[in-house]
C-alpha cells in the first residue's frame, strides 16, 4: 500500500508551538519505553508480543511500536480505566488468566505455544475469542469475548494509537498547543498538517511533509 | 511528570492554586476541622462548584472536598489522550447488566471542577416540555420545577460560562442572547449542516462553553481539538475556571485530595463529613451537608454512610437511592467523505440539530434526541472501530487510515427512567477501603426503538450528501443522571424541588443525580441551573429561619 | 499563553503605533505647508516661486486622495495578503487583489507626488482596474456566502468570504478615480466632478466609505462580543464623522464646520489606534506573538482598521477644497 502521508512525522514538530512541555515530556516518556517485560514472566511476554503483532501487523521497514511493552507498563502501573466489566477480574488478572488460557489453547489445538504458530493459526484463534468460542475448562469462567473486546483489543489498540509513529501514518495532527489549527474548512490544511498523496501528487506531499514543523 | 497536583494537595495553607496564571496562587480562607461551617459539600463540578459558589457569594461558610487535584491547565494539561487520564475517575467500579456502561474517560471526572475539566462543552437548555414530561408528553415522570423559572437560571449559568452560540437559536421558546457568538464551524459540522439541509431539518451552530473571543484571562479557543482530554488555553468554561475561582474569592475553603467517605449524622441530622486526606482520615462538622459527587458517587456514599439509624444508607427511606440510573443513548452514523474532513481540527461538536427533541410527530417512541457532529481523537476512534466492528489487524489499520476523511453524526438520546438500572455496593473495596460501585444498566425496548430511529435517520442523511461506507455504531452511551430523583411525594423521590432530602432536613443532593428523567441533550447546563436555584433557595430559606 | 510580560509589550506597541497615528494626523493640518527651511533671502523666495508649479486647489485636494486612496490600498493590500494566505490561495483568482491593490498603492504615491493638474493616463486606468476589481471581488464572496450551508447566515457572515474587504478595494480605486476627475478641472472655476460640486461629492463619497467600513467593524466586533470598551470606537466615532461630512455635502453653501474637521482627525486616529489595539489583540491569544502563525491568522485583523485614518483623510482632502473653493 502506498504511503498515504508521504514523509509526514508528526514528531518533527516535536520543539515547535504545537507542542509544549507537558506533552513533550508524556511522550519522551512514552518513547523510552524499552521492549522487555516488567509486568509479565516470559511466558506471557512471548504470547503477548505474538498477540500484538497479530492485532496490530506493523508496516516492515520502518520502527516498530513496543505495543507489548506499552501494555505491559500500563499493568506494572496498574493504571486503570475507572470501570470494568463485572464478568472480568481486575486488569492485572484478566491479563495473566487470559494470556495464560490462550497459550493452552494453542498447546492444546496445535500442541505448540502461541507465539510459534503460523500467522492463519494465531489469527483463528484470536478470531474464536473473539467470538467467544474459546470458552472452556482452560479459560475457567473468564468470558473469552469480553476478555477479547473490553482488555486485549482495548488495551493493545490503546497503546498503538498513543505512538507518534501511529499519528503520523494516519495523517493525524497530533498534539496542538500552544499552536492549534487555523483552516477550518474542508480541502484545508494548516501548513503544520499532514499532506495528503493524491494520484500524482506524492512528490507534493513529500514536499509539503518534509516543511512540517 | 506534571501530576505533582495529584501528590500534594494545593488548596491549603491560607492559599489555593490560581487556574488562569502559570505557577498563580491566591489567598484563600481555611476553616478549622471543629469549627461548624455552614456548608460542607462533597463534589466540586457542575453540582457542587456552582453551589459552593452561590453559597460563598450569599454569605456562607463553605468548605467544599473533591476526591479529585486542583489544576493549572496552562502549565500541567498535555495534548495527550493517555496522558490526561489523570483527570478521570479512574478507581474500579464494576458493570453489569444487558448493556454495561462505559465509565472512567467517558463521563466521569475527578478533579476540582469535576467532569467539566475534561467535558466537551455542549450547554444546552432542556426542551421545556422534558421537564412535564409525564403530563405533557406521557411517559417518564414530571419534575417539580418550572420551565420558565429554569429558563431565568439558564441564563444566569450561560451569562457567567459566557457560551458562544448562534444569534438565533431554532428551536424553544425565545431566549437571551448568548454573551459570546458562535464559533466558526469546522468541515465536520458543516458535514452536519449539509446533511441537515438535505434532509430539510433545521441545524445549528452548537452552543458551547469555550470563549470564541477573549474573557478575562481565559485566551479564544485555538482549535486545538482536544477539549474532552482538558482544555490547556482555558478557553474552555470549565468549573475549574469559572464558579471556582469566584467561589474562593468569595471566602469558599476548597480541598483538594479530598475523598469523602462517609457521612455522620447523630438524632436525625448530619453533623459533618468524614474525609482522608494527606494519608489520614479527617472529620469537618457542618450545619448543612451537600452530596454533588454525581450519579454514581452520591448513591454510593449515601449507602456508605448507612448507619444505625439509617441502615439503608441515608435519605432512602424510599428505597430510591442509587435507583432510576439514566445514561444518554449516544449512538452514531459514520461515514466517509472524498473531502479531507480532518475532525479533529476544532471542538468536537461544532454543529447541532435538536429536530427529533422538539418534533414528537413521526415517531414510535417516548422522547426525543438531538444529534452533532464529532472528531474523536485517534485512541477514541481505534476503540469505537474495534468495539462496534470488531475490526482489529489489517482490517483496523486499513480503516483507521481513513481517518483524516471520516465524518460522523452522534445522538444525546433520552432513555426513559428504568429502576433497575441502579448504582449498588459491591463487596470489592477501593483504595480507602470502601466498597466500590456496582452499576446496573439495561436499555429497554423504548430505547432501542429510538436508537433505531435515529440511527435510520442519521445514515439517510449522511447518505444524501454523497458519504460512502455508512456504518453505524449502535453500542455507546454517555452522561448520567438518577439515583437520587427530585419529586414531590417523598414515597417516590429522594429529595425534593429544592435538592433538600426528605428524610434528613440539613442534607442535600445537588448534582446530576437529582435528574427524574434525563431529557434529550447534555446536562450540564441543567445540573448548573438547579444549582443555581438551590442556592437561591437556600438563602430565602435562610432569611426565613427555615433552613 | 499570554504572560504579563507578552500583555505589556502588546499594550506598549499598542500605544506607540497610536503615538504614531497621532503625529501622522497631526501632519495632515490643511493649513500647514510643506516643510522647508524658510528663505534665507528675497533672492531665493523667488526662485522658489519660480519653480514651484502653480498648484490647483482641485490637485491639492486630488494629490491628499492618493494619500487616502493609497493608504486604504495598503491596508486592503496587507489585509487580503493575510486573509487569503489563510484561504491557502486555493483559487487562483485570490491573488488579483494582491496585484491590484499593490498597484493602486504604487499609483497613489506617484499621484501624491504629481503636483500636475492633468489626468494621468496610467494611474486613471489602475484606479478604474481597482474599483472594478473590488466590485468583481464583492460579488465573488458573495457568491461565496451563498454557496455555503445557511447561505446568508451570522455564520457565514463572521467566517465566511468577508464582504468588506473586496469593498475597500472598490472604495481606494472610486478615490483615486475621483483625484484624476479632479486634476481635469480647470483653474479658477468652481470644481465639478461628473456634473456635482467636487467638495460637497467628495464629503459624500467619503462618508458613504465610513458608514460602510463602520458596518463591517460593527459586524466583525460583534462576532468577537464586544469584550472591550474600546471595540465600540470604530462603530461609533466614524459614523459620526460620516453623518458630519454628510451635513456638510447636503449644506451648501455654509462653509463646513471646525468639528467636522476635529471629528474627522478622531476618526484618523482611531484608524491607527486600532492597529495598535489588533496587534495588543493578538498578544492576548494562545501562544501570543510566538505564535503568530497562528494568532496573526485567528486574532484581529492588524493591517484593517487604518481604512479609517484612509477615510478620514479623503473626508479632510474634501474639506480642504471646500475651503478653497466654497463654492465646489
Ligand atoms: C468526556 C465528557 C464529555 C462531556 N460532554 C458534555 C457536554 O458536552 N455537555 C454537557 O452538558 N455535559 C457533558 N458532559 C457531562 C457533564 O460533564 C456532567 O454531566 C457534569 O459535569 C456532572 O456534574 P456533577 O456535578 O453531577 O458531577 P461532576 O462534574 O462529575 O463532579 C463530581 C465531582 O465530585 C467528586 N467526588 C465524587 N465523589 C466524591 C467523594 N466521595 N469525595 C470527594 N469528592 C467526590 C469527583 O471527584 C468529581 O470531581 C461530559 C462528560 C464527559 C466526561
Ligand atoms: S478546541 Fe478550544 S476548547 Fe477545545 S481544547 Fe482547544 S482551545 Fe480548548
Amino acid at each position: 500500500m502506498p504511503e498515504r502521508y508521504p514523509g509526514y512525522d508528526v514528531l518533527a514538530k516535536r520543539d515547535g508551538l504545537s507542542w509544549n512541555e507537558p506533552t513533550r515530556s508524556a511522550i519522551a516518556a512514552r518513547l523510552a519505553i524499552a521492549d522487555e517485560p516488567r509486568f509479565f514472566d516470559i511466558e506471557a511476554w512471548q504470547t503477548l508480543k505474538a498477540v500484538c503483532d497479530r492485532m496490530v501487523p506493523q508496516p516492515a521497514g520502518r520502527a516498530q511500536v513496543p505495543i507489548a511493552a506499552m501494555v505491559d507498563r500500563k499493568l506494572a502501573d496498574d493504571a486503570r480505566d475507572g470501570f470494568r466489566p463485572a464478568s472480568l477480574p481486575p486488569q492485572r488478572e484478566a491479563w495473566r488468566r487470559g494470556l495464560a488460557a490462550l497459550d493452552a489453547t494453542a498447546r492444546a489445538q496445535h500442541e505448540a505455544r502461541f507465539h510459534t504458530l503460523a500467522a492463519a493459526d494465531q489469527d483463528r484463534l484470536l478470531k474464536a475469542m473473539q467470538q467467544g468460542k474459546l470458552d472452556g475448562p482452560d479459560w475457567n469462567d473468564l468470558p473469552a469475548a469480553t476478555f477479547f473486546g473490553a482488555r486485549l483489543a482495548s488495551d493493545i489498540l490503546s497503546a498503538y494509537y498513543s505512538h507518534p509513529l501511529a499519528w503520523s501514518e494516519m495523517g493525524f495532527g497530533g498534539p496542538a498547543s500552544p499552536r492549534g489549527y487555523v483552516r477550518m474548512g474542508a480541502n484545508r490544511r494548516d501548513p503544520w498538517e499532514a499532506a495528503e498523496a493524491k494520484p500524482g501528487s506524492e512528490a507534493e506531499a513529500r514536499r509539503e511533509n518534509d516543511r512540517v514543523r | 511528570m506534571f501530576d505533582e497536583a495529584l501528590r500534594k494537595p494545593r488548596g491549603k495553607g491560607g492559599r489555593a492554586p490560581d487556574p488562569m496564571r502559570v505557577g498563580g496562587w491566591v489567598p484563600m480562607r481555611e476553616y478549622p476541622g471543629d469549627e461548624e461551617v455552614d456548608f460542607a459539600i462533597v463534589g466540586t463540578g457542575a453540582g457542587g462548584g456552582t453551589l459552593a459558589c452561590k453559597l460563598a457569594e450569599a454569605g456562607f461558610s463553605v468548605v467544599a472536598f473533591d476526591a479529585g487535584a486542583w489544576w493549572r491547565p496552562l502549565e500541567e494539561f498535555a495534548s495527550d489522550e493517555t496522558h490526561q487520564g489523570k483527570l478521570y475517575w479512574t478507581d474500579e467500579r464494576l458493570c453489569d447488566g444487558a448493556n454495561p456502561l462505559k465509565l472512567g474517560a467517558n463521563n466521569s471526572g475527578r478533579a476540582i471542577g469535576g467532569s467539566t475539566v475534561h467535558f466537551a462543552m455542549v450547554s444546552l437548555r432542556m426542551r421545556p416540555e422534558r421537564l412535564n414530561s409525564r403530563s405533557k408528553l406521557g411517559y417518564g415522570a414530571d419534575w417539580p420545577l418550572d420551565w420558565r423559572e429554569m429558563w431565568n437560571y439558564y441564563t444566569e449559568v450561560e451569562r457567567a460560562l459566557a457560551i458562544a452560540g448562534p444569534v438565533n437559536y431554532p428551536w424553544g421558546p425565545p431566549r437571551p442572547r448568548y454573551p459570546y457568538r458562535a464559533h466558526e464551524i469546522n468541515a465536520a459540522g458543516l458535514v452536519l449542516a449539509r446533511s441537515c439541509e438535505a434532509m430539510g431539518i433545521d441545524w445549528s451552530e452548537t452552543p458551547l462553553a469555550t470563549v470564541s473571543a477573549p474573557r478575562g484571562r481565559s485566551h479564544p479557543c485555538v482549535y486545538r481539538g482536544f477539549c474532552v482530554t482538558g482544555c490547556s488555553t482555558n478557553a474552555k468554561q470549565s468549573v475549574l475556571i469559572t464558579w471556582i475561582p469566584r467561589a474562593v474569592k468569595a471566602g469558599a475553603e476548597i480541598r483538594d485530595l479530598a475523598m469523602v467517605g462517609r457521612i455522620e449524622t447523630n438524632a436525625g441530622r448530619a453533623t459533618g463529613v468524614h474525609y482522608y486526606r494527606e494519608g489520614q482520615w479527617r472529620f469537618q462538622r457542618a450545619r448543612n451537608v451537600v452530596v454533588a459527587g454525581y450519579a454514581i458517587e452520591t448513591p454510593r456514599l449515601l449507602l456508605n454512610s448507612a448507619n444505625a439509624q439509617f441502615p439503608d444508607g441515608l435519605a432512602n427511606r424510599s428505597g430510591l437511592v442509587g435507583k432510576y440510573l439514566m445514561a444518554q443513548t449516544n449512538q452514531a452514523a459514520w461515514g466517509v467523505m472524498e473531502d479531507e474532513i480532518r475532525w479533529y481540527k476544532g471542538p468536537p461538536s461544532l454543529a447541532i440539530t435538536e429536530h427529533w427533541n422538539y418534533t414528537d410527530t413521526g415517531k414510535d417512541f417516548f422522547g426525543g434526541y438531538a444529534y452533532m457532529s464529532q472528531g474523536p481523537l485517534p485512541q477514541a476512534w481505534a476503540s469505537t472501530l474495534s468495539g462496534n466492528r470488531g475490526l482489529w489487524g489489517e482490517a483496523l489499520m486499513r480503516e483507521m487510515e481513513k481517518y483524516n476523511h471520516q465524518a460522523g453524526l452522534k445522538i444525546v438520546g433520552e432513555v426513559l427512567p428504568q429502576e433497575a438500572n441502579r448504582v449498588t455496593l459491591a463487596d470489592e473495596k477501593d483504595q480507602y477501603g470502601l466498597p466500590i460501585a456496582r452499576v446496573t444498566y439495561s436499555l429497554c425496548d423504548n430505547d432501542q426503538a429510538l436508537v433505531k430511529h435515529a440511527l435510520d435517520f442519521m445514515s439517510k442523511s449522511l447518505d444524501a450528501i454523497g458519504a460512502t461506507d455508512i456504518w453505524t455504531e449502535d453500542d455507546d452511551t454517555c452522561h448520567l443522571a438518577g439515583t437520587a430523583r427530585m419529586g414531590d411525594d417523598p414515597t417516590t423521590s429522594v429529595v425534593n424541588a429544592d435538592c433538600r432530602s426528605w428524610d434528613i432536613p440539613n442534607l442535600w443532593i445537588c448534582d446530576g443525580s437529582v435528574f427524574p428523567t434525563v431529557g434529550a441533550v447534555n446536562p450540564s447546563l441543567t445540573i448548573q441551573a438547579i444549582a443555581c436555584r438551590t442556592g437561591d433557595r437556600i438563602k430565602e430559606l435562610a432569611s426565613q429561619g427555615t433552613l | 499563553m499570554a504572560t504579563d510580560r507578552e500583555i505589556l509589550n502588546g499594550a506598549l506597541g499598542a500605544l506607540a503605533i497610536g503615538a504614531a497615528g497621532a503625529l501622522l494626523c497631526g501632519r495632515t493640518k490643511p493649513t500647514r505647508r510643506k516643510r522647508q527651511p524658510p528663505p534665507r533671502s528675497a533672492m531665493e523666495r523667488a526662485r522658489r516661486e519660480a519653480e514651484r508649479p502653480p498648484q490647483a486647489p482641485t490637485v491639492k485636494a486630488a494629490r491628499r486622495l492618493n494619500r487616502a486612496a493609497g493608504l486604504i490600498a495598503l491596508s486592503t493590500l496587507l489585509d487580503s495578503a493575510v486573509e487569503h494566505y489563510r484561504g491557502s490561495f486555493h483559487n487562483k483568482a485570490m491573488y488579483t487583489p494582491l496585484v491590484v491593490s499593490a498597484l493602486t498603492l504604487y499609483v497613489s504615491y506617484h499621484g501624491t507626488g504629481d503636483r500636475r493638474p492633468a489626468v494621468h493616463r496610467f494611474r486613471d486606468f489602475t484606479y478604474l482596474v481597482s474599483a472594478a476589481t473590488g466590485f468583481v471581488g464583492t460579488a465573488f464572496h458573495i457568491f461565496n456566502i451563498r454557496k455555503r450551508p445557511g447561505g446568508f447566515s451570522w455564520q457565514n457572515l463572521f467566517y465566511g468570504s468577508p464582504l468588506g474587504a473586496p469593498a475597500s478595494i472598490a472604495l481606494a480605486g472610486l478615490l483615486g478615480f475621483y483625484s484624476e476627475r479632479l486634476r481635469d478641472n480647470e483653474l479658477k472655476r468652481s470644481p465639478k466632478v461628473f456634473g456635482l460640486r467636487a467638495g460637497r461629492a467628495l464629503a459624500a463619497l467619503a462618508g458613504i466609505g465610513m458608514v460602510a467600513t463602520s458596518a463591517e467593524a460593527a459586524l466583525l466586533h460583534f462576532r468577537g462580543a464586544y469584550h472591550d470598551p474600546f471595540m465600540y470606537a470604530p462603530v461609533v466615532v466614524p459614523p459620526i464623522a460620516a453623518a458630519l461630512l454628510g451635513d456638510t455635502a447636503l449644506s451648501h453653501p455654509r462653509p463646513p464646520r471646525r468639528l467636522t474637521r476635529w471629528w474627522l482627525r478622531l476618526t484618523a486616529l482611531v484608524g491607527f489606534a486600532g492597529a495598535g489595539f489588533h496587534i495588543f489583540g493578538v498578544s492576548r491569544n494562545m501562544g501570543g506573538w510566538r505564535n503568530w502563525r497562528q494568532n496573526v491568522l485567528n486574532g484581529p485583523p492588524i493591517p484593517a482598521p487604518p481604512s479609517f485614518t484612509g477615510l478620514a483623510l479623503a473626508g479632510l482632502a474634501a474639506l480642504g477644497l471646500l475651503d478653497d473653493h466654497p463654492d465646489s
